[in-house]
């Protein structure tokens, strides 16, 4: 506990200590919200036939995928960002040089960040629910924090393996960003994944977040009772089994390999 | 080479049932290999060979050689942030890599690199959470952090964010954080190398009077600059290109490179004529320079060829003109001098 709040209490006081970009990224998160709530007005108008499974109001739909999938990117870029600027830095060293073993720095060490991407998902839903009428009144609060929780984990697992590429490859900015992208086409974050032809929708089947958003719409649009999500969760918790302990594992052994040829500090 | 993955910490102190050295490194080498491109030939580069060697628990071993020599990649090894190619480290008898956790809590690392803390948190921050990654008790911690600040002259600046800080603020927060947790294996790799003299002897003195501190802890200093070696070290270990080329005593080193076939010797005497002792170089005595009288002394400055009897002729030479004898004193060659003399010696080099 203590360990997990000294990494959260520096990160926080680095954070907080770039005031300007502090409140430039709050500035920003209210200029997503101005966005979906234009395109959601824009294009909420027409019902469509792929949202009814999801109550039908584009709105919401749009702002849970835009407040889910930050959370997914947090995964996705946390982990690799501490291990560029602890090489760029030369922190990186320094804290391996301590005896706290290796899962536990990198699960610490994201702390502030998934608080934070907890707070902005919490603002989105908020905002939405207070100031464009997404309704929230049935949501299964419950099923929706057991379902966030599992997508923190299994983007994890993915976020941790990326770290392990980064180790090895340095920069590779434009990988994510590309993968950012199919995730963002596969996964239904701006549309539902019913309006993708047949073989890609196929293919986001291999997609977790397609798998967490579908759960986490049903259950905080529609109200779906738990019994009827076990199928998502049940492939959510099958992503983080596999995820989860791929990233640790190529996580050891990209730092094995450094630790074997001398590039821990390199960048 | 074992690289184990688990490990099994005994809470037995170990001081019970163990009397070896504190360090032993034993047969370290360290081979890198790399491509120059994808699926290149991989080249190979020899950083150690064959390094063997151990330290006392209370002792200080200095790693002396030039740039390159291999200094910082022995001291990486022993702290388990790079494994050898082969061989082993063992401290107080357990092989650290077998037991990397024990083995990173037994050890500090002191690195002369600047930019290994938490830039925009202040230095009692950035103190305040590696001491929870090096696990040290809260209370114990802000206790030894105000201590250690107090000590290196922080304390003023110790709210102040690192950025903030110069050079030597900087070295001394890595010396710091290297001994916040009191640890039995201190590992210095050139502690004052950004510093000016004066904050360069602070350390110095500092490092000198941790060892009535901490009379157990075994201490390796890694450094280029000779005054530092010979101030600090019990014993030194000279490693140049990989290998161990030198290793014994200040002295025992001194006396074996050094390469001069004369010495200087201050002679201090009272009564002593001008002009009464002149030199003789078919007796060994190459030259004599009477130095200006102080406080009725007169100072010679006798220049004698190394085992050929000139002193003894010099200092009977004064006594029969009546003069008394009251201090003699040998200069012994430059440690840099004999340094550099042990290197030219191992590059095949015989001026």
């Amino acid at each position: 506990m203590r360990l997990a709040w000294a990494f959260f209490k520096r990160d926080a006081v680095t954070a907080l200590s770039y005031r300007i970009s502090f409140a430039v990224q709050l500035l920003g998160n209210l200029l997503v919200l101005g966005l979906i709530y234009f395109i959601g007005k824009t294009l909420g108008a027409t019902p469509l036939p792929a949202l009814q499974a999801y109550g039908g109001n584009f709105l919401a739909f749009l702002l849970i995928g835009v407040a889910l999938t930050d959370c997914a990117g947090v995964s996705l870029l946390t982990f690799a960002r501490e291990i560029r600027e602890g090489q760029l830095t030369g922190t990186l060293e320094a804290t391996l040089l301590s005896p706290v073993r290796l899962p536990a720095i990198l699960i610490c060490s994201s702390l502030w960040s998934y608080f934070f991407s907890a707070i902005r998902f919490i603002l989105y839903l908020g905002i939405g629910a207070a100031l464009y009428g997404v309704s929230l009144q049935h949501a299964n609060v419950g099923a929706a924090a057991i379902l966030f929780l599992l997508t923190v984990l299994c983007f994890m697992g993915v976020g941790i393996l990326w770290a392990a590429v980064v180790m090895v490859v340095k920069r590779g900015d434009t990988i994510i960003t590309t993968l950012g992208y199919a995730v963002l086409l596969l996964g239904g974050v701006l549309f539902p994944s019913a309006v993708l032809p047949a073989w890609l929708q196929k293919l986001a089947q291999l997609v977790p977040l397609k798998h967490a958003l579908d759960g986490m719409r049903l259950a905080l649009l529609v109200g779906t009772p738990f019994s009827e999500l076990t199928g998502i969760v049940w492939k959510l918790v099958l992503f983080t089994a596999i995820l989860l302990p791929a990233g640790f594992i190529s996580f050891h052994i990209a730092i094995q390999r450094a630790k074997q040829n001398g590039s821990l500090t390199e960048f | 080479m074992t690289l184990g993955r688990t490990e099994s910490v005994s809470s037995e102190p170990i001081e019970d049932r163990y009397t070896g050295p504190g360090l032993r490194v034993e047969q370290v080498s360290k081979i890198y290999s790399r491509r120059k491109y994808w699926l290149g030939p991989v080249s190979q580069m020899e950083a150690l060979r064959c390094i063997s060697f151990s330290v006392r628990p209370g002792e200080t071993l200095g790693l002396l050689g030039p740039n390159g020599a291999g200094k910082t990649t022995l001291l990486k090894i022993i702290s388990t942030l790079l494994y050898p190619t082969s061989g082993k480290v063992e401290f107080f008898g357990r092989n650290v890599y077998e037991n990397p956790v024990w083995a990173r809590k037994t050890t500090g690392l002191i690195t002369c690199d600047e930019r290994s803390f938490y830039v925009r948190l202040t230095a009692r921050q950035n103190l305040a959470f590696f001491a929870v990654l090096f696990g040290v008790p809260k209370k114990t911690a802000n206790q030894r952090i105000a201590e250690l600040l107090d000590t290196l002259g922080l304390t003023d600046s110790a709210d102040r964010p690192y950025q903030s800080y110069s050079s030597g603020m900087r070295q001394k927060m890595a010396i710091a954080r290297g001994l916040l947790s009191e640890p039995r294996v201190a590992l210095y790799d050139e502690p004052t190398r950004s510093l000016d003299p004066l904050s360069a002897r602070n350390i110095r003195t500092w490092i000198l009077s941790n060892r009535e501190r901490w009379p157990e802890q075994v201490r390796i200093l890694a450094t280029n600059q000779l005054v530092e070696a010979e101030m600090l070290c019990d014993r030194i270990l000279v490693l140049n290109r990989g290998s161990i080329i030198a290793h014994g005593t200040v002295r025992q080193i001194r006396e074996r490179w050094d390469k001069r076939d004369y010495a200087i010797h201050r002679i201090s005497c009272s009564n002593l004529l001008p002009d009464g002792i002149a030199a003789a170089p078919e007796r060994g005595l190459i030259s004599v320079d009477h130095e200006p009288v102080e406080d009725g002394c007169s100072v010679l400055k006798m220049c004698t060829r190394k085992n050929s009897g000139g002193l003894s002729f010099g200092l009977s030479a004064i006594i029969e003109s009546g003069a008394s004898v009251l201090q003699c004193h040998t200069d012994e060659a430059p440690f840099d001098e004999v340094f550099c003399s042990l290197l030219m010696s191992e590059a095949g080099d015989p001026s």
